[in-house]
């Protein structure tokens, strides 16, 4: 194994000068999208978001996310609902919490299910929905941002076969480039910043797409156009 | 304008008929013509394979000949590609041949785009009836951007009918030396090649490099399905 | 080709070429690809200017590559994490070993890697006793059949349907229908117990950002997620040139990445890790190592001629345009990097004309693939630089020099030419029947074995020039009194 400056040494070398202390920022241009207004930015991105095969709804209240909730799972609860079937990030935004409220759908935070690791794992692995929230969306490529910490747990939006997300309708940024810019100026970033778009997929046997591999097969937003 | 013809090795040692046929267009549409006679060959042969001090000393005879051209045109999108796209790195070495070869890449044209954008002459009035299609070879299309032009002389030929050739992007497998020494890949290029000329239902290939239509039609007719090739010229001498 | 036999170039060659489903795959595949590829290019609009961004990116990381490899490092080990500095491939897998041994692990799943493949990691692993679990559904594919990968964004893309039902039948003790949805269920349902269980993850890199220590990985899956969320212990592996200098850059080249691999804007899962886990994390890996392969990309650093092709960000629109890899698909080259971009790293990676000289002629330098490039390597242009470098260190064969020395004789003295050409044309119809040439003489007969040739004219260019010119000029004097 190489000592780490020798191996830097000899890039420098090969580069034919010595390691600078410093280079310039790099340049580019590129073109933007970007749209015009909130009610746009929503709209667009619930249409590409379900395009991609997901499933979503703008909400003013938690009430009429109660309403989705139920189209989409069951009424009034999913076939199966039980207590371990919904794990969720420890910190849902207070309207996610208020929806699981007035559903009476027992739900169980991940981080909390357990201080053991396997356990936790286990509790990821019967759960039939994971419930988060999410700290940005993209417009351009119906994209969720999810970033961890202590109270949330990567697993809820991965592990169990639905996931479905909360996101506040001014976090939706245009494009990527955005989201970049966001995280430049967030400081060290956490351990894993989860860039979701749609449902899992494969086109690896003949080419022919199949949605919902090892991710999630079912993906669901709700857009709190109020927040 | 006194242009000069460059025949490319192919086409003076196989089709003469298009160094024929520009002269007499180019004579008809009021320039003088001629043909520095001590040209051979622009070298891609031998670049494409890696020779590359042999190539510098075609080119420098290609060069030289051409030194008193005011224009030079040919029959070929690959010829001419050479020289715009490599004989800059070939000479980089050689301060004096890479200030004769830039010369020669600012006043060295391709034929179709040499009618159209040059001479801005697409319409020669001539016409032939026939059902062509139009292969786009590599080197005319990716060295030399060459796209709209032949579609535009074509255009201009009254009663030719263009249809379109099925993944036309796609190159013949001809690459020169490519088939002699890859044969068995080329010949499955040119087996999809041929197929999709006999799927886009035309009685004439045409193209702009008659290396490429002779790699093609020779296949075709080779496998009984015989499609004749005809150079965008071939097509234009037919028709005046 | 299966994975001891050695290579025999024209056995492959036929293999493939005689392989009717692959050859009809294959054109499936990249044609699928090419067309998603320029839909999302073309929705993103002004292609080009993205092209070049990525171009100036790359260019700039790849000539400041010490600084940017340094500054990661150092991001790396603030964070946490533990950094392998892999000179040769047998120093990355032993560095493999090494977190193996010392963790007493056993199960392995992995996500796609290609250093993987470079360096030939899981037969080594397998002998230690390792599980070793290809979790991608294209890379478990073609585990099961022992065969290496032949596209890099899509492995198996070689098997049809019962082929990969068949081989997954034992597997799941039963028989299973060939239908897409069954497949795909039997792949998810299998994986669950071994992402659940699994002691160490291995993933890829897609970038790895030098300013934070965060590792970029772009798949669809979920099991790169899988593989970097559940386990204790994660490796990752890395080519050493894939670094962005900053989040900013990231951007672009995830924009260029997504839509040049699958024409997707965003694959649907984009991760950004920097590991190893924060303080309180539930879920994460405790213990993180990032291992960074040269092997001999220092040397490609140090070649001003081909220093471009580490702009690669192994995105495989080169493979979908090209035209030799629609006919031959990825097992015919040989080497774990196929289609054009494995033409022109292979016998730099490997350093050996000898064992890879071949591969530079597996191309009509056609172009399109220097025109796919989304960072504009001039790839067409990199595959005669092999040719040229074969031929200054005396590579080629005696006969081909003859040959050349040959023709820049004839094509510097054309009056010699003409001479040689009118004697072809005369003693041409020996080769002749039904007025085309049928047959003759090698090389020409590679020609004829699948094509006619127009017989020589009696006259060139030059014997025709004389009488044209007096035409010419007959007509212009004409045209001249007219006035």
């Amino acid at each position: 194994m190489s000592d780490h400056q020798d191996f830097i040494k000899h890039l420098a070398l090969k580069l034919g000068r010595p390691t600078p202390a410093s280079v310039e920022p790099i340049n580019v241009q590129v073109p933007h999208y970007q749209l015009n207004s909130p009610e746009e930015r929503i709209d667009t991105l619930l249409a590409n978001w379900e395009s991609l095969g997901g499933k979503g709804i703008k909400a003013q209240t938690p009430e009429e996310a109660v309403q989705a909730l139920k189209s989409w799972f069951g009424d009034p609860e999913p076939k199966w609902l039980n207590s371990t079937s919904i794990i969720t990030w420890g910190e849902l935004p207070d309207f996610a919490q208020n929806t699981f409220n007035q559903l009476h759908w027992t739900t169980q935070s991940y981080p909390d299910s357990s201080s053991e690791r396997s356990a936790r794992i286990n509790v990821a692995a019967q759960a039939q929905l994971g419930v988060t929230g999410a700290d940005y969306g993209i417009v351009q490529s119906g994209t969720l941002i999810q970033l961890s910490n202590a109270r949330r747990g990567r697993a809820v939006s991965l592990v169990p076969p639905r996931h479905l997300a909360f996101l506040a309708g001014s976090k939706i940024k245009d494009e990527l480039a955005e989201i970049m810019e966001e995280l430049l100026t967030a400081g060290a970033p956490p351990a894993a910043i989860e860039m979701i778009s749609g449902p899992s997929r494969t086109s690896d046997i003949e080419m022919d797409l199949s949605i919902g591999v090892h991710g999630p097969i079912e993906v669901y937003l709700v857009v709190m156009t109020e927040l | 304008m006194r242009i000069s013809i460059f025949i490319t090795c192919l086409g003076n040692m196989l089709y003469p008929d298009l160094g024929v046929t520009m002269a007499k267009i180019f004579s008809q549409l009021g320039h003088t013509v001629d043909y520095p006679d001590n040209q051979a060959c622009c070298g891609q042969i031998s670049f494409n394979s890696g020779y590359t001090e042999d190539t510098r000393a075609i080119a420098r005879n290609l060069i030289d000949a051409f030194e008193d051209s005011e224009v030079v045109v040919a029959p070929s999108g690959s010829c001419i590609g050479m020289i715009h796209h490599n004989y800059p790195s070939l000479f980089e070495n050689d301060p004096v041949y890479l200030k004769k070869a830039t010369d020669l890449i600012h006043k060295s044209y391709e034929f179709s785009q040499f009618l159209v954008n040059v001479l801005k002459q697409p319409d020669l009035g001539a016409r032939y009836k026939a059902k062509v299609t139009y292969h786009p070879s590599c080197h005319a299309t990716r060295l030399m951007g060459i796209r709209d032009e032949p579609l535009t002389l074509l255009e201009h030929i009254q009663g030719i009918e263009v249809v379109p050739l099925p993944e036309a992007q796609l190159c013949c497998g001809f690459g020169g030396t490519f088939a002699i020494k890859m044969p068995v890949i080329s010949e499955a290029m040119v087996q999809e090649k041929a197929q999709h000329v006999i799927d886009s239902g035309a009685d004439i290939l045409t193209g702009l490099d008659m290396g490429c239509l002779m790699n093609i039609s020779g296949y075709l007719e080779k496998h009984g399905h015989p499609v004749p090739a005809m150079h965008i010229i071939q097509l234009l001498g037919k028709g005046m | 080709m299966s994975e001891n036999k050695p290579y025999d170039m024209q056995e492959a060659l036929d293999k493939a070429l005689k392989d009717d489903f692959l050859r009809m795959a294959t054109r499936r595949a990249t044609d699928k690809l090419r067309h998603q590829k320029l839909d999302a290019a073309n929705q993103l609009g002004d292609w080009e200017e993205w092209r070049e961004a990525g171009e100036k990116i790359r260019n700039q990381v790849i000539l400041n590559l010490d600084y940017y490899l340094k500054q990661l490092i150092e991001n790396v080990e603030k964070n946490g994490g533990h950094v392998h500095l892999a000179k040769t491939p047998q120093d990355a897998v032993n560095a493999v070993q090494e977190i193996f041994q010392k963790h007493n692990a056993k199960t392995l799943i992995k996500s796609k890697s290609m250093i993987s493949e470079e360096i030939h990691l899981n037969p080594v692993l397998e002998k230690d006793g390792v599980e070793v679990i290809e979790t991608d559904l294209g890379e478990y594919i073609v585990q099961i059949a022992h065969e290496p990968p032949s596209h890099i964004i899509v492995p198996a893309m070689h098997k049809n349907r019962d082929q990969i039902a068949k081989l997954f039948e034992p597997i799941a003790g039963h028989s299973l229908t060939s239908d897409t949805p069954t497949l795909t269920k039997f792949a998810r349902g299998k994986m669950r117990k071994k992402f659940l269980n699994g002691e160490i993850g291995i993933s890829g890199c897609n970038f790895a950002v030098a300013d934070t220590g965060t590792i970029a990985m772009v798949t669809n899956e979920g099991n790169g997620r899988m593989v970097s969320t559940l386990p204790k212990v994660q490796i990752t592996l890395m080519g050493m040139e894939r670094i962005v200098p900053s989040f900013k850059e990231l951007g672009v080249m995830l924009n260029l990445l997504a839509r040049s691999a699958t024409g997707q804007r965003l694959s649907a899962y984009t991760t950004l890790y920097t590991p190893p886990r924060r303080e309180g994390d539930v879920d994460g890996p405790e213990e993180w190592h990032l291992v960074i392969l040269d092997h001999n990309r220092s040397e490609i650093l140090g070649d001003p001629d081909f220093r471009a092709s580490l702009r690669c960000i192994r995105c495989g629109s080169c493979f979908n345009v090209c035209p030799v890899y629609r006919q031959i698909g990825g097992h015919a080259y040989g080497s774990v990097y196929a289609g054009p971009i494995g033409i022109v790293i292979t016998p730099l990676l490997e350093q050996d004309y000898e064992k890879w000289g071949h591969l530079p002629y597996f191309s009509s330098i056609c172009g399109a693939c220097a025109e796919a490039c989304p960072v504009r390597i001039p790839l067409h242009d990199l595959i005669v630089k092999h040719r040229d470098r074969k031929v200054l260190t005396g590579q080629t064969s005696a006969i081909e020099h003859q040959a050349f020395r040959a023709y820049r004789y004839y094509f510097t003295h054309p009056k010699v030419l003409r001479h040689f050409v009118h004697w072809g044309a005369r003693m041409q119809f020996v080769f002749m029947r039904r007025g085309r040439i049928v047959m003759g003489p090698p090389p020409l007969a590679n020609w004829l074995k699948s094509r006619y040739l127009t017989p020589l004219p009696r006259q060139t260019f030059d014997d025709l020039w004389p009488m044209l010119e007096r035409r010419l000029k007959k007509i212009e004097l004409q045209r001249g009194e007219q006035k």
